[in-house]
């Protein structure tokens, strides 16, 4: 489709997201213990305002995918409370789907459907009527760079166009509210900067409120206004990226990386 | 049906097609064996009493069995695919219901099952077998042979997919549908069946209700006894199995 997607997206309006107009996300004191006995969230409380990029920092097995998965409606709490755009995600699950896009860390997608099949689907699923659900999937498909591939069958696809096709069909029905859960794990350079570039671009021009889980600390510096950094359940220091750095000196010659390490005494690489 | 459940149906047909190899396969072996046994049994209907003397007509509600019965592991298999690949778990994370989930699957393959099994049937009365109870005999027995399918081996394999998530699993358990057949006068009437054990076996099997219901509408027409006791052991089953189901479905919230 000829044009920038973004703006084509836009349409009339001025998009779902409400920048600054409160909280988007709301947690207080959650905590998940799974039936093993592994607790893998011990009381984690952060807020996100409407229209910010926060990022939720550390090495895998940290908690962050859990913290997701509950946001997501996916993992039920044992404890605490999440309020994800105005409701309650253990109370009113079926609300926070409608306003929520949820991009997996595993990508799960239908081998046998098309990029376009797939993303039409899950815009009708969203509500969409037929006609909007075709144009929206042409435009999310041209935003992430798979406009081309978009007739063809994802089994086909490589690891890198499947996650772009799956962040296509989570913004698809314009969500107030994006989850990316290691967005960029695995993917080559090229693939990496299109995700970027989309979530830059989905957060400035249609407000959209984005959080993502990451383990590198470059890409939560490009991308997040805020981050926490997660260890072993628990936050163990949230605030800016310059914030975070400052308190080790100067924040050009800092990265967020010392940051973890000064925070929890592990690199990540030990920590994973 | 609701929007969404139409959608998840919709899905699944259109993919039937990508995957003929499923379509073939689930149908070759009970055509084939359907060809076989008619040629090995034939015999069997000069025996006193065997009450056609068309053996393929006997046989004719069997094979639809065996096309829907073991035919509907493939909605399980699929169910283990989507579960493994983390679709499903795609799937939950929009507004749709567990319930449109599962009946948007059962709808697509029950839909394939009638079609499968109703080309079992063209070739029963393409060897010279008749529907007694005509047409709508013939669709109410393909309706009864699918929603006996869903019941059984369907909610069967659904609870082990969802329970191993694991599509070789349920691919293991085929074999067990065709036990549930044989154990029915599938093949030879009740007083042909030389043990006794294996009688009363089969007076509890639920499968013989069914298929006698299907072969009163084969070989005699409508007989609303044995039609309403078929629909009582598919509701009997249903009310087992539909609470287990839902109940397995919502455990994959962790």
């Amino acid at each position: 489709m000829p044009g920038d997607p973004i703006q084509h997206l836009l349409g009339p309006t001025v998009g779902n997201g409400a920048r600054g107009e409160g909280d988007a996300i709301v947690v207080e004191r959650l905590e998940k213990r799974y039936p093993n006995g592994m607790e893998a969230v011990r009381g984690i409380s952060f807020c996100v305002r409407a229209g910010e990029v926060f990022g939720l920092l550390g090495p895998n097995g940290a908690g962050k995918s859990t913290t997701m998965g509950i946001l997501g409606t996916l993992v039920r709490p044992t404890s605490g409370r999440a309020i994800v755009a105005g409701h309650d995600v253990a109370k009113a699950p079926h609300l926070v789907r409608r306003r929520i896009g949820f991009a997996m860390q595993e990508v799960g997608l239908d081998a046998l459907a098309t990029g376009r099949e797939l993303v039409v689907l899950h815009a009708r699923l969203h509500g969409l009527s037929r006609r909007e659900a075709a144009r929206r999937a042409a435009l999310v498909l041209d935003l992430v760079g798979i406009g081309d591939a978009a007739s063809r069958r994802m089994s086909e696809y490589s690891g890198g166009m499947r996650r772009r096709v799956d962040l296509a069909s989570a913004l698809v029905h314009l969500p107030p509210v994006l989850f990316l859960d290691e967005p960029t794990e695995g993917l080559d350079p090229h693939g990496r900067a299109a995700i970027w570039d989309a979530t830059e671009r989905l957060n400035d021009e249609l407000g959209m409120t984005v959080v993502l889980t990451t383990h590198y600390m470059e890409e939560a510096d490009r991308l997040c206004e805020r981050v926490a950094i997660v260890d072993r359940g628990r936050i163990v220091v949230e605030g800016t990226p310059q914030q975070l750095k400052r308190t080790l000196g100067a924040p050009d010659a800092v990265t967020l990386e010392d940051v973890y390490l000064h925070t929890t005494g592990r690199t990540l690489e030990v920590a994973a | 049906m609701s929007s969404a459940t139409w959608l998840l149906t919709r899905r699944t047909l259109i993919q039937f097609p990508r995957n003929p190899m499923v379509l073939g396969f689930s149908v070759a072996p009970v055509l084939m064996m359907f060809l076989v046994f008619g040629a090995l049994f034939e015999a069997v209907k000069q025996l006193p009493g065997f009450p056609t003397d068309n053996y393929f007509e006997y046989l004719a509600p069997a094979a639809v069995l065996m096309t829907t019965v073991p035919g509907i592991a493939n909605s399980a298999v699929g169910l283990a695919t989507d579960i493994q690949s983390r679709y499903l778990h795609k799937l939950l994370t929009l507004p749709v219901s567990i319930g449109s989930i599962m009946a948007g699957r059962l709808l697509a393959d029950g839909a394939r099952l009638f079609v499968q099994a109703g080309a079992v049937l063209l070739l029963a009365i393409a060897l010279g077998a008749q529907v007694a109870s005509g047409f709508a005999g013939a669709l109410l027995m393909l309706l009864i042979g699918a929603l006996f399918g869903i019941v059984t081996f369907g909610v069967l394999t659904a609870n082990l997919a969802l329970k191993t998530k694991d599509p070789q699993a349920v691919q293991a358990i085929f074999p067990m549908a065709f036990l549930l057949i044989f154990l029915t006068t599938a093949y030879q009437t009740d007083e042909q069946v030389p043990s006794g054990v294996l009688r009363a076996v089969i007076s509890v099997n639920p499968t013989e209700y069914v298929l006698q219901a299907m072969r009163d509408l084969m070989l005699t027409g409508f007989d609303w006894g044995s039609i309403g006791l078929a629909f009582a052991v598919i509701g009997g089953l249903t009310l087992i199995g539909l609470p287990l189901t839902i109940r397995n479905y919502r455990s994959i919230y962790s």
